[in-house]
């Protein structure tokens, strides 16, 4: 018998080519706590769904309990013992705690009556005060939590995997889940959470594990970390990796104020967010994920639908403005180039041309009702020249093209509207190498023609490569703002954690 | 994605070609000109319904209550001219009939965002229930003579072709003017392609989806107008067929994709021929009306499952409530 009950070794999974992790090797003893921690796209999330079987490894091997396993589906981790609770949680909100609790191993004929029973004596020897005939739709975050947990133990799971635990817990919740935890330690369970709040990880874990860039930088006992040593470790680059330019040296002054966000709230992601952008610099705001950067910035652009309770001001070189479809924006100068450019960029059954002449359409339809295929056809030839878009031939579809090229086509769609503020959400996500460097290239150029330009990125050496000023968003509002001089890694991280 | 594949037009044209080739040869009469001109009159107006359909499948939605703004608004003319209203005055009351109607479908969806589904459904009932509750006196409306000489658009010739065709060849010349060469065409394809990236792109949505249920209903009550000229009457309980379907037949045969941004006029043409023939080739067989609708519902079947083989719906842009 080993004295692990889950070991990875040299676990590597590609998308697409692309590691998201990369010859990892970890550790889970028996009956431990273990944190994961990292900066967004690490592999926190990707390591914890091999183990649960959501994903599978493309190479490397899976040992629970010394023998080697595959796991290709939940299920399959379930019958080893591994469960998973999810962030976004995995219960049927329309159906009783009861029903939720044995979903999935019923008996061929069921009363209600007999598993309300059955779910009650299981819930009161864990001392969990959930009521098993409560629908579970009404029920709060961490009740719900408790479900997931209790439902974990009842198959009999000897590893339980969270994945941001605490995120959505109240801080009386949050001391309630970390007694759970022991207790479930006390049982023999052994315990792996993702987390982003290092103050819960080193209260909480036995050990602590540091990934960045998919790759495995340290594990070792938590009494041995303090926050400074993870920050550290999360942000510690090799700094010989140039890939994103030279650190800046020349900073850009600020120019006009072009946009003043005053107070913005929307529930439930942007709390009281105030921040100002001026023109003929880059503005980089980082924040992890959930810190309402998108949101805010896509508010301001109309992308996003405004629900009831909606409140603050925001003003386009001082004037009020709050749109409620982007059109309006377009027509006033702004641009959002979306970080999901699937769903909000661009059109797949289109060409290359059509899909940048739609953009130069919808900013200036006057005068031209009938399409002319000579203008689309221009358009679409200049653009592609000046952003160097790579394909097979001129008529080639976008959903034909690599995504460094895909996303210069949703920027083109943009540029070709002539905007004076220009919102740049993770501008390079999913794209490779060359394009990084040039659409870096082109974000810096659009700074200098004086365009009021923001950049949202969750990577830091991003960040730190373009913005000539740092806005740092942490639980729906910008909390923190450096200029690029006296900007560090460490400075910029320590302020996005809470 | 590769080139070349074989397009669901290409072979739908093909199952056309070869039924017209095999009843061309086996049943004695369908070839003759008289025969092929009662097919194509046949069919105008499942046509021309094809091409309000085509506009609002093309913009990702769908229209279930043509056939109501077939039957009412037109049904409308024709009973205020027999309560002795000038036919200009009546034909200006259903032409705002109709627009009023496709306006409340269009706000709805657009703007309230009811899934286009449930709202023509129950608008469609809706216009029906009005039109026989409240305007109507019989359930057929009888021509008058107040409609003297507009019989032609459905009886009359020009150069020796029936008008309905020769209708249904303009309004497939508009339609296709519409969508392939003016602005309006390249919002609705881009809405159909993906709604997200069209609004963000600064693409005014919703005021195009409104449009595109006031032409669908536009169209559909052209269609009533033929359909009622050319048999001396509008029949209003043809709300309660099946017809609907047929439309559907076409445009989801002749390849338009329902999930949007595909397809265009030549689609609509293909399909109605196919289904034209289909018809035809049954009625001379004498076919029963149960066995007819069996062979409808294979075809529509087989149709609608290679629509989802060769136009796979994008998992993430498809969302609940749209078809």
């Amino acid at each position: 018998m080993s004295d692990n009950i889950l070991e990875l070794r040299k676990a590597t999974k590609l998308y697409g080519g692309a590691p998201a992790i990369e010859d990892v090797d970890f550790e889970l003893r028996r009956g431990e706590i273990h944190a994961l921690v990292g900066e967004n796209g690490a592999g926190k999330s990707t390591l914890t769904k091999v183990m649960a079987g959501v994903v599978e490894l493309t190479s490397g091997e899976m040992f629970v309990d010394g023998r080697e396993v595959e796991p290709k589906t939940p299920l399959e981790a379930r019958h080893l013992g591994i469960a998973m609770v999810f962030q976004e949680n995995s219960l049927v909100p329309t159906m009783t705690v009861a029903q939720n609790l044995f979903l999935g191993q019923e008996a061929y004929y069921n009363r209600l009556r007999g598993i309300y029973i059955a779910a009650q004596q299981f819930l009161q020897s864990l001392n969990f005060d959930v009521t098993p005939t409560a629908t579970v739709g009404l029920l709060g975050a961490a009740k719900k939590q408790m479900v997931e947990i209790a439902r974990a133990v009842l198959h009999q799971a000897k590893v339980i995997i969270f994945d941001e635990p605490t995120a959505s817990l109240t801080p009386e919740e949050k001391k309630y889940f970390f007694d759970l935890v022991r207790d479930l330690k006390m049982r023999g369970v052994s315990i792996v959470f993702i987390s982003h709040a290092l103050e819960e990880a080193l209260l909480l874990a036995d050990r602590i594990t540091v990934l960045r860039d998919g790759k495995h930088v340290v594990t070792d006992d938590a009494r041995n970390f303090d926050r400074a040593r993870i920050v550290q470790a999360m942000v510690g680059r090799d700094l010989s990796n140039t890939l994103y330019g030279k650190r800046k040296t020349l900073v850009r002054p600020a120019g006009e104020r072009v946009l003043t966000v005053q107070n913005l709230k929307m529930a439930p992601m942007v709390k009281n967010n105030s921040l100002s952008v001026f023109a003929g610099q880059v503005t980089g705001v980082f924040g992890l994920v959930g810190a309402g950067r998108t949101e805010t910035f896509k508010i301001v652009s109309g992308v996003l639908k405004r629900d009831f309770f909606h409140g603050g001001e925001i003003l386009l070189r001082g004037r009020p403005v709050r749109y409620r479809v982007p059109a309006p924006g377009v027509h006033d100068g702004v641009a959002y180039v979306t970080e999901d450019r699937k769903v909000e960029g661009f059109f797949e059954t289109m060409s290359i041309a059509r899909n940048i002449y739609l953009g130069l359409l919808a900013k200036f339809p006057r005068g031209r009702f009938f399409l002319s295929r000579a203008e689309a056809d221009s358009t679409g030839v200049d653009w592609v020249r000046k952003l160097n878009v790579r394909s097979i031939g001129g008529k080639a579809k976008v959903v034909e093209l690599s995504g460094g090229n895909q996303q210069k086509v949703v920027i083109a769609k943009s540029l070709v509207q002539d905007p004076s503020l220009i919102i740049f959400d993770e501008p390079t996500r999913g794209v490779d190498v060359g394009a990084i460097v040039e659409i870096h290239e082109l974000i810096n150029q659009l700074a200098d023609e004086g365009k009021a330009v923001v950049v949202i990125s969750s990577y830091l050496p991003e960040i730190m490569a373009l913005s000539d000023r740092i806005l740092v968003s942490r639980q729906g509002k910008v909390v923190e703002e450096f200029s690029a001089r006296e900007a560090t890694e460490e400075k910029i991280m320590y302020a996005a954690i809470h | 994605m590769k080139r070349g594949r074989i397009s669901q037009q290409g072979i739908v044209f093909v199952i056309f070609a070869a039924l017209f080739a095999a009843f061309a040869f086996l049943l004695p009469g369908f070839a003759s000109t008289q025969n092929m001109l009662t097919l194509l009159q046949n069919v105008a107006v499942l046509g021309i319904l094809g091409l309000g359909m085509a506009i609002v499948v093309i913009g990702r939605g769908v229209d279930l209550s043509l056939i109501a703004t077939l039957a009412v608004p037109p049904g409308l003319v024709l009973q205020m001219v027999q309560d002795g209203h000038s036919f200009s005055g009546s034909l200006a009351a259903a032409l705002l009939l109709t627009v009023a109607f496709g306006l409340i479908n269009g706000w709805l969806i657009a703007y309230a965002e009811v899934p286009a589904l449930f709202t023509t459904l129950a608008t469609g009932l809706f216009l029906a229930g009005v039109g026989q509750a409240l305007l109507f006196n019989l359930d057929v409306v009888q021509w008058s003579d107040g409609m003297a000489g507009f019989e032609r658009l459905g009886q009359g010739t020009a150069f020796g072709v029936p008008m309905p065709i020769i209708v249904f060849a303009l309004a497939c010349v508009g339609v296709a003017i519409l969508l392939r060469q003016t602005r309006i065409g390249a919002y609705i394809y881009a809405i159909g392609d993906n709604p997200y990236g069209a609004r963000a792109t600064g693409v005014p949505t919703r005021p195009i989806v409104v449009l595109q249920y006031v032409l669908a209903a536009l169209i559909g009550c052209l269609a009533g107008l033929v359909m009622a000229s050319s048999v001396n009457s509008m029949p209003t309980r043809i709300f309660n067929s099946t017809w609907i379907y047929d439309v559907i037949l076409v445009v989801v045969l002749g390849g338009i994709g329902l999930s949007g941004g595909r397809g265009g006029v030549v689609n609509v043409v293909i399909g109605t021929l196919l289904i034209g023939t289909m018809l035809n080739g049954m009625t001379i067989m004498d076919m029963s009306y149960s066995a007819q609708n069996l062979v409808k519902g294979v075809v529509l079947l087989a149709a609608v499952i290679a629509d989802s083989f060769l136009n796979p719906r994008n998992e993430e842009t498809a969302q609940q409530g749209d078809i």
